[in-house]
């Protein structure tokens, strides 16, 4: 498979901090689902926001398909990545619709941005309500949603972006059981129906080892194990990794591996 | 910077797209009301059928001359400051995310002030005072912004304290002269305070079209203005130019307070209210908010100017005391009120 995302030797330093990122290197195929675990303060959201182009190496490259991401415009990167931020912040109150109609602004002509909106962006703002289940709360704003339905709508937004990759930062943080098991299906559907390409920060490895193809394990900015998602979960370094032990089960249904703590 | 990350109240369900042309109508109306109420009150009431005749027919008798040359340029100087300074405290608020913003948050006051009293100082009594304030207001923008160009994310933050510190400096200066010659003080407090006297269709004219470019500019950002609200990363993702954008915002909204400030000098609030209180009503929908809230600066400030006129035991009051009088209450309804809902709903 073609690598969508792949990064070469990326360091990454915040202004004043120690080195977030130090040479991370690895591929992420297309249409496959990868989820970055590790401890807190591992470096996995600042490597997603390399990913997405928000933040620039300090070294080494970041290649998306086969160029350098930093070569890529503001609104082509929008046009091929998408991304679910961890929370957002929203001073005035916008429509849910507004919000979602927000992830065409990559693809608005020049007439769309003097004028009215284009039939296209309508329908697929349309279909991305649809695929959320978040068609009935379109006209509410954003401050009258639940945790839950706020994920659901930012997913929307990334989802009217019709970008093959999707950058999730901790998507269920905040859900419920239920919630984050609809919106995951959801992405699972993404992924196999669509061919997304799925990048997902995330702690739960239970989950992890559910929903995705591949894991990055992080520890202080370098990705310390990396491979399909079987044999990162097994892998001894893990427990290390976390300072836990943990039991390993294969799910009954499943089959596939699970860790729980003891 | 005071990121405000509660969400503001409900606003009003938004409206259907018919609902919206119905407001639309009725600020527009309002407007004309508005602008009518400024011809008809003034030293002299003219009664409204001879303001009427005299608007078909310009250049009949003392009437129209009274209309077309006094009365009409004062009223469309007070409805073009009052619509440019809401609209532009509208950009600022969503530049800035921060609801305290209003048009001269980065300078532009301090900015147009030291101007003012420069060309006062320098040249007094040369009418100079407008054309300085207007670039003395535009300069310490540009300076503000300079000091802020490639700070990354802390950019705007940078911008805003920028502002902030030339603010402090230019006042500080300003004050300086005006006591090393005290004979212009008193011209200069006036000019402060704001108000909308002694206008002329050229002067109405060049700041209109001052004006319009500030709001032509807008026009293909008001949809960008939506993700910003959203904050700088979003707005980046989902492809927005945020650099690009946040440039082309702060130079309309100094052109639209420059103009302002050239026709009426400092005129408070109405930039920091106008915004909030139509947010409130038509939601933060900037392609919505940002034509109702011209309109709605306008007929205000129109309202302010024709009740500053015409108050007979003061005299001429500036527009400016006025509009924190009637503006400064009601906003302080308005946070109440916000707070009442709130524990209603919780």
């Amino acid at each position: 498979m073609a690598a969508a995302l792949s990064l070469d030797h990326v360091e990454f330093r915040w202004p004043g901090g120690q080195a977030a990122l130090s040479g991370v290197s690895g591929t992420v195929s297309e249409g496959t689902w990868l989820a970055v675990i590790g401890p807190n303060g591992a470096g996995k959201s600042t490597l997603l926001k390399v990913m997405a182009g928000w933040e620039r190496p300090a070294a080494g490259t970041v290649r998306l398909w086969d160029r350098p991401l930093s070569t890529y415009r503001i609104r082509e990167r929008a046009r091929a990545i998408a991304v679910v931020p961890q929370r957002v912040g929203h001073p005035y109150d916008l429509t849910v619709r507004t919000v979602v109609s927000l992830g065409r602004i990559s693809r608005h002509r020049w007439w769309d941005r003097v004028g009215r909106l284009g039939e296209e962006h309508a329908q697929a703002v349309e279909s991305a309500l649809a695929l959320t289940g978040t068609r009935d709360l379109s006209e509410r704003r954003m401050s009258q949603l639940s945790g839950g339905e706020e994920k659901r709508v930012l997913l929307a937004m990334a989802l009217a972006q019709e970008t093959p990759i999707l950058l999730l930062d901790e998507p269920t943080a905040f859900l419920d059981p239920g919630h984050a098991r609809d919106f995951l299906e959801r992405v699972r559907l993404l992924v196999r129906d669509q061919a997304k390409t799925v990048v997902m920060a995330y702690h739960d490895l239970v989950t992890v080892g559910l929903y995705c193809d591949g894991i990055w394990a992080m520890d202080r900015g370098r990705v310390v194990l990396a491979g399909p998602s079987g044999s990162v979960l097994n892998h001894p370094e893990l427990q290390r990794l976390y300072g836990l032990e943990f039991m390993r089960l294969t799910h009954p249904r499943h089959r596939r591996p699970m860790l729980l703590f003891p | 910077m005071t990121n405000v990350n509660q969400p503001a109240p409900a606003a009003a369900e938004p409206p259907s797209r018919h609902g919206h042309a119905t407001r639309w109508l009725a600020w527009a109306l309002a407007c004309l009301l508005a602008l009518l109420l400024g011809v008809v009150h003034g030293s002299t009431t003219i009664p409204l059928w001879s303001v009427l005749t005299a608007l078909i027919h310009p250049g009949r008798g003392i009437v129209a001359v009274i209309v077309w040359q006094i009365r009409l340029p004062r009223i469309v100087a007070a409805a073009l400051v009052g619509g440019a300074l809401a609209t532009a405290g509208a950009s600022m608020q969503a530049l800035l995310q921060n609801p305290l913003a209003d048009p001269y948050i980065v300078g532009a006051s301090a900015g147009a002030g030291l101007g003012a009293v420069a060309a006062e100082t320098v040249l007094p009594g040369t009418m100079l005072m407008a054309p300085a304030a207007f670039f003395g207001a535009l300069f310490s923008v540009f300076l503000a912004w300079t000091l802020s160009r490639g700070r990354g994310r802390s950019a705007m933050l940078t911008l805003l304290l920028a502002g902030y510190a030339l603010s402090v400096m230019f006042s500080a200066i300003s004050t300086f002269l005006m006591l090393a010659r005290e004979q212009s003080l008193s011209a200069i407090f006036a000019w402060e305070m704001g108000g909308i006297h002694g206008m002329t269709w050229t002067t109405v004219e060049v700041a209109g079209s001052i004006m319009l470019a500030g709001l032509i500019l807008l026009v293909p950002e008001r949809r960008h203005m939506n993700a910003l609200l959203m904050g700088e990363d979003v707005a980046l993702s989902v492809g927005v130019p945020v650099r690009r954008s946040q440039g082309i915002l702060l130079l309309s909204a100094s052109l639209l307070t420059a103009a302002a400030v050239y026709i009426g000098g400092l005129i408070g609030f109405v930039g920091l209210v106008v915004p909030h209180v139509i947010r409130r009503v038509v939601g933060a929908e900037h392609e919505r908010l940002l034509p109702i809230t011209f309109l709605a600066g306008a007929t205000f400030l129109m309202l302010a100017d024709t009740v500053a006129e015409n108050l007979p035991p003061l005299g001429l009051l500036p527009v400016g005391v006025i509009t924190a009088f009637l503006g400064g209450p009601y906003f302080l309804y308005l946070l109440a009120d916000r707070g009442r809902g709130k524990r209603a709903t919780n």
